[in-house]
């Protein structure tokens, strides 16, 4: 492989790797009870259940 | 005195209330939307299939069933045995000490009022938020909190469910009480609608007795001042002892008004007030008084509620150490008081509240004598046909029809520019970038996957603009009200209309939506039957597989897709009720909110917001899945074979063969079997998928084509077609009705558990797989 070539592969690798813990992350997240409906989660979701109910 | 049941009385027929027989909540609820002894009530009309019936009360329009309507005792309009005013005995005045505005910090104003008069327009107006709003009750389940600055104050605004009343009906009006107690507003902003004043203020008189400083906006204004009728706001104000404010949300006329208001309230509370509260007669006066001294730290509305015998306040007074002492007292004063009126205490609170609003807007309110009738506004005139009894439900599959035709046919054209605008991006990257494993992953996995679920979003914008329209009219409630017979016999309950609503939207605030049903069994039944609705995220894969595959009545196939899952709905209802979810039927009564012409402004933020959350799923979930996806797919890497080989023996192919067994007697390959897999993240990703496996099936020298086209003449390598109409629809039924997405699954593991969350995935999928297998079976023998 020429230099290029590997260059190419590794910005490919990392692109998907980046995709991968994103996917991740918003799994995790959303299994969580967060990031329903696109919110992203995160501190100022307000995706949690309510007291009260 | 002569009495009858309202169930047996005709259409057009007014009656005068002389009890709501029974006991419980829903007895309760009934008093509280106006049912309470000499309010007048006409029979309007019976729904199309004949159950529920219409009814008007103080200006509302009240469906109730008949087996509810049997519990209410009527008599002639004419008879004279009460007079509501007589019940007026006007205010009493109670020193508040002065409050601590900061006292965290926080100045927070909470927004409260019934359902569907406003709330959520005046806090997006207020905040910039961009809130759901809908003509019907119900959208609003949990606090949305947004902020807004007065002269410099920046001010906390929570939005809380509209709720009739503050008793312990239904979740919501816990809710919002368990809210109001436990957060200490520094201010209520209790909104009103102005053009139904007398039942608006029953929750306006509680709030009252919550002796919190207190502001009214008395919205849609505008209609009040259409409609003739005069309000002395001046002499409303000095008998609420709040600040009356009139608003017309949905323009933002009067919001700066209501916000200085409530800001000048808080001020003033800042030192010890006078506060109004309703005078409920000598007796009860004294007893409120006497219990109040034995109670210091509970509020005037509390106090009352413990006369009342209500569990949740009786719960509160557990912590004192005079609490069995307060209870005897309590009990004893209930039967003094029940004994004197000679009726229920629950009875004798609803008809002294409704007796003070009916007083002061007697003081304050001077109606039109020549008021048009609802009758002759333009939007009745139209209800004649919506609920006719034999036009209806056709009037409804005709309007649905058109929708999903003007979706198609509408969407044809900006779908194409979009096609046109990806493919020539597509050839110019394939063309400025050398050959190689990067240039692959732009085109083949980024814009094959994110370019074939882009190509919707103005079928996406479109159908949504007409449900916003139906609901922004108040059709959509007459939609519940014409099916409810057939939701009541399928044993659901008639509030789970709403869910459903949203459902077609999204799953995962429908099922949030379930919070309002009172019972859980009710609840387990909706959520579990919610996801059968079609989602949005699912209407790519329709619209790639109709436009693909069916050349005429795409909107009718496209139509007939929402029936099925309507169907299997109401199938799985039926299943689940007769079975292991087994109820006694619940009561049911439903406010049908007023005709009101939709707003272009109104359907367009809807639309935007439908929109933008589309395109940002493409940019985040969907292009990291596509991405993965692609990888999947293209590694590992063999010389010299064709691009068919090469993804048929990548990671995903293995893992498409691996289930292919499964997935063959529905009639798919594995591509589709894969992309009902990938799904699972979010439904839109069916399409990318497809877009990715199938763009890199194609020669990279070929003229580049759109996904549609690509499917039209994939076939297998025998030369047979991989689709065709059958396998298409078969496809469409298997998305329709399979696993919901993980947001979703998590929405029902939280609401209903974790357990119930495995039955939905093992049921939905093996439902899902039956009916494909059916159809693709019979359909090919035929």
């Amino acid at each position: 492989m020429d230099k290029g070539t590997i260059i190419e592969t590794i910005i490919v690798f990392a692109i998907v790797a980046v995709a991968l813990v994103y996917v991740l992350r918003r799994v995790i997240k959303t299994t969580r009870g967060h990031g329903d409906c696109g919110c992203g989660g995160g501190k100022n979701c307000k995706h949690k259940k309510p007291k009260g109910y | 005195m002569k009495t009858r049941l309202l169930d047996n009385e005709p259409i057009g027929q007014t009656v005068q209330v002389v009890r709501v027989m029974g006991d419980g909540a829903f007895r309760q609820r009934l008093l509280e939307m106006g049912f309470v002894r000499g309010a007048r009530v006409t029979v309007l009309k019976n729904a199309p299939l004949q159950d529920p019936v219409e009814y008007m009360i103080l200006g509302s329009h009240i469906s109730l069933r008949h087996s509810e309507a049997a519990q209410i005792e009527v008599t002639d309009q004419t008879a004279e045995f009460c007079d509501l005013e007589d019940a007026y005995n006007g205010i009493v005045e109670t020193e508040v000490s002065a409050m601590d505005p900061m006292a965290d910090n926080v100045l927070r104003v909470v927004l409260v009022g019934n359902p569907n008069c406003g709330k959520t327009s005046l806090f997006n107006n207020a905040t910039g938020a961009r809130e759901k709003v809908g003509n019907y009750g119900g959208v609003t389940v949990d606090s949305k909190e947004g902020w807004f600055t007065v002269d410099g104050h920046k001010v906390q605004l929570v939005d809380l469910p509209g709720t009739y009343s503050l008793t312990e009906y239904s979740p919501e009006e816990m809710y919002v009480r368990t809210y109001i107690r436990d957060n200490h507003p520094d201010a209520i902003l209790n909104i009103v609608d102005a053009g139904n004043l007398e039942r608006n203020l029953y929750l306006t008189t509680q709030l009252m007795d919550m002796n919190i400083p207190m502001v009214v906006a008395m919205n849609m204004w505008d209609e009040l001042e259409k409609s003739g009728d005069k309000l002395d706001i001046e002499m409303m104000s000095r008998l609420l002892g709040a600040r009356m404010i009139p608003l017309t949300a949905y323009n933002g006329n009067g919001v700066s008004e209501v916000l200085r208001a409530t800001m000048d309230t808080i001020s003033e509370s800042e030192q010890e007030t006078m506060h109004h509260n309703v005078n409920y007669g000598t007796l009860i006066e004294d007893c409120l008084k006497q219990l109040g001294a034995m109670c210091p730290t509970l509020d005037r509305y509390t106090v009352l509620k413990v006369i009342e015998n209500d569990q949740h306040a009786l719960k509160l007074i557990d912590a004192q150490d005079n609490a069995e002492e307060v209870k005897k007292t309590a009990a004893e004063m209930r039967q003094t008081i029940e004994r004197d009126y000679n009726s229920d205490i629950v009875s004798i609170i609803s008809d002294l509240k409704y007796g003070f609003v009916r007083g002061a807007l007697a003081e304050a309110l001077t109606p039109n004598p020549n008021r048009e009738s609802d009758e002759t506004k333009p939007g009745y005139s139209l209800d004649r046909l919506l609920t006719n009894r034999w036009l209806a439900l056709p009037c409804l599959l005709v309007l649905m029809w058109l929708m999903f035709e003007a979706t198609f046919t509408l969407g044809a054209y900006p779908q194409e520019w979009i096609e046109s605008g990806i493919e020539w991006i597509g050839n110019w990257i394939g063309n400025a970038m050398p050959d190689g494993i990067l240039r692959d992953l732009i085109v083949d996995g980024i814009i094959g996957g994110v370019g074939g679920v882009l190509v919707f979003l103005p079928q996406i914008l479109i159908l949504f603009f007409f449900i916003s329209i139906l609901e922004d009219s108040g059709y959509m409630a007459r939609a519940a009200f014409i099916v409810d017979r057939i939701m009541h016999r399928v044993g659901l309950h008639g509030k789970s209309f709403i869910p459903y609503l949203i459902g077609f939207g999204c799953g995962v605030p429908a099922i949030m939506a379930t919070r309002t049903l009172e019972n859980r069994r009710d609840r387990l039944v909706t959520i579990l039957t919610v996801p059968f609705m079609s989602c949005s995220a699912r209407l790519p894969a329709y619209l790639l597989l109709v436009a693909a595959f069916f050349t005429a009545n795409q909107g009718l196939i496209l139509m007939s897709i929402y029936l099925i899952g309507i169907l299997v709905a109401a199938l799985t209802a039926i299943l689940m009720s007769k079975t292991f979810l087994k109820h006694d039927k619940t009561q049911f009564v439903m406010e049908l909110p007023p005709y009101r012409k939709p707003t272009a402004r109104n359907a367009t933020i809807h639309m935007w917001s439908k929109g933008k959350q589309y395109l940002q799923k493409m940019a985040t979930i969907i292009l990291a899945a596509s991405i993965i996806v692609w990888a999947l797919g293209y590694f590992p890497r063999h010389e010299g074979q064709t691009p068919q080989e090469q993804i048929e023996n990548s990671y995903m192919g293995q893992m498409g063969k691996a289930i292919e067994p499964l997935v063959e007697p529905l009639g798919f390959n594995w591509q589709m079997g894969v992309s009902v897999l990938t799904g699972a993240a979010a439904k839109e990703i069916v399409v990318s998928t497809m877009g990715v496996l199938y763009t890199g099936e194609s020669d990279a020298t070929e003229e580049s084509t759109s996904l549609k086209q690509k499917l039209q003449t994939a076939t297998y390598s025998n030369g047979e077609p991989v689709f065709d109409p059958i396998v298409a629809y078969s496809f469409m039924l298997f998305i329709l009705l399979y696993f919901p997405c993980i947001a979703a699954l998590v929405a029902i593991k939280r609401e209903a558990g974790t357990k119930w969350m495995i039955f939905e995935i093992f049921y939905t999928t093996g439902v899902a797989w039956l009916v494909s297998f059916i159809f693709y079976q019979v359909a090919r023998m035929l």
